[in-house]
């Protein structure tokens, strides 16, 4: 029991600062752009592929996986392709 | 709790059908795409990832832990999608193939995907997202996780996921139906009578597992998740006494990841925790000898892991940026009257140095007093 309070304890209070550090960070989610979107989401899991990693093509297949698997939303989906697309070779 | 999910999957099926009108006009702009040239037989493509190992422990040591995992990946309509793993590896100087997952997805608006096969369970986020090789910090994974572990791993069903923003925050939700799993009587492995086993390619009964995982993610940048999972089932073999034994499962887990400053690099912190319950039962015992004994237990256990990473990115030192410290704490906890009960615990430090995105050379290192034990690991995506 001793155990499970100290790491509810730990896990707590890293939330409370993590809301702290973040409290800044409270821009709408539909007015991110592409890029960011980029950075945050694919850096939740793995390192940030580069656009020019794949081709526009496989662009479009791997985003349809990741919105699957990541639960991505329809919108964040579809700026990260649209970004990822145009950077691309 | 069963009434609630089934209620919440008509709601969203309903949902989905009745957002086909806003979906015409939401998705206008992709509309307009061409249906037939972008996803042709051109929008299939093979990906996935492999690795192979170098372990010492104890007095021995050995190159192993070579596995291949080839991912196809097939989009040939603008809303389904298709997806297959095969996980290779060799293991006691044999090939074993694993059909990971394989299931075909439609897209049925914008909140909801439809999916069907075999799929990871969305139970918790480790076996769903962080276990292929070159995303797992260390080489191995933590105890209680992956197939046959404390809660599902792969399904072979039919689920509903999606997610949609509420302001700055976001919401994603998984719901599915499955086989679920089977209750070990322990006639192969003596001992582990009351385990759930969830490697079932066919159900042993009618009943059908239900489950799911919601993830709240409360910040506009999406550096921190929490997520809550389920899954309620019957294990019990059709017609037999253990037809009405039922299995609940619950995890929670917590992924952190954002570039800090003043720490000149990005910490990454990841923990899940999963519960499983078994109804009691009446189990034959392995350790009389005449075979009619019988045993039972309060069959609830759980295992736990909290990892944490730290790569200084903000580095100005090129080659420094490119390693990354792990520490990761892992536990397993059994039921003090089953036969296997032994608690376990598992402490490893990591190394990492990233060549490239997606390629990882990796050090861990499990101090222990009596089997220390070392891992190095060569892990890349393609």
């Amino acid at each position: 029991m001793k155990k499970i309070t100290i790491i509810l304890l730990a896990i707590f209070s890293s939330i409370i600062v993590t809301v702290m550090m973040n409290g800044c960070a409270s821009t709408k989610l539909t007015e991110k752009v592409g890029a960011e979107l980029w950075g945050e989401n694919c850096s939740r899991c793995h390192n940030t592929p580069p656009p020019n990693a794949y081709t526009k093509e496989q662009w479009e297949t791997i985003t349809m996986h990741m919105r699957i698997r990541a639960s991505l939303t329809e919108d964040e989906t579809k700026k990260i392709k649209e970004f990822l697309q145009s950077a691309s070779n | 709790m069963k009434k609630f999910i089934c209620t919440t999957i008509i709601a969203i099926l309903y949902f989905a059908v009745n957002a086909q009108d806003y979906n015409k006009t939401a998705m206008d702009s992709m509309s307009t795409e061409p249906e037939t040239k972008e996803y042709s037989n051109t929008g299939f493509l093979l990906t996935g990832y492999t690795n192979a190992s170098f372990i010492s422990e104890g007095k021995t040591n050995s190159f192993g832990n070579i596995g291949f995992s080839p991912i196809f990946l097939w989009r040939p309509a603008k809303h389904f999608f298709f997806e297959g793993e095969l996980e290779m590896e060799f293991e006691d100087g044999q090939l074993h193939i694993n059909l990971e997952y394989v299931n075909i997805n439609c897209v049925l608006n914008k909140y909801v995907t439809f999916r069907f096969g075999r799929f990871l369970t969305p139970f918790g986020n480790f076996q769903n997202l962080y276990h292929p090789s070159w995303i797992n910090k260390i080489p191995l994974a933590p105890l209680g996780f992956g197939h046959d572990g404390v809660g599902p791993s792969s399904e072979i069903g039919a689920a509903l996921s999606g997610g949609f923003p509420i302001g700055s925050s976001k919401l994603n939700y998984n719901i599915y139906i499955s086989n679920g799993p089977t209750l070990n009587l322990g006639e192969e492995e003596p001992g582990e009578e009351g385990n759930l086993m969830f490697e079932n390619y066919s159900d042993n009964n009618k009943n059908k597992a239900i489950g799911g995982r919601l993830g709240f993610l409360p910040f506009s940048n999406s550096s921190l998740e929490l997520g809550v999972s389920m899954q309620s089932a019957k294990p019990g073999d059709a017609g037999s006494e253990y037809e009405k034994i039922k299995a609940l499962m619950y995890a929670y887990d917590l992924n952190y990841i954002k570039q800090i400053s003043f720490l000149k690099g990005t910490v990454d912190a990841k923990a899940q925790w999963n519960f499983a319950n078994v109804d009691n039962a009446i189990y034959p015992d392995p350790d009389d000898t005449t075979g009619m004994g019988t045993y039972t237990y309060n069959n609830k256990r759980d295992v736990y892991y909290a990892q944490f990473a730290y790569r200084p990115t903000m580095s100005q030192n090129n080659a420094l940026k490119n390693f990354e410290a792990v520490v990761r704490y892992s536990a397993l906890n059994l039921p003090e009257e089953a036969k296997e009960n032994k608690d376990i615990t598992q402490f490893i430090f990591g190394l990492n140095y990233w060549a490239n995105w997606r390629t990882v050379v990796k050090a861990a290192y499990q101090p222990d007093k009596d089997t220390p034990r070392f891992w190095l690991q060569i892990a890349m995506g393609f």
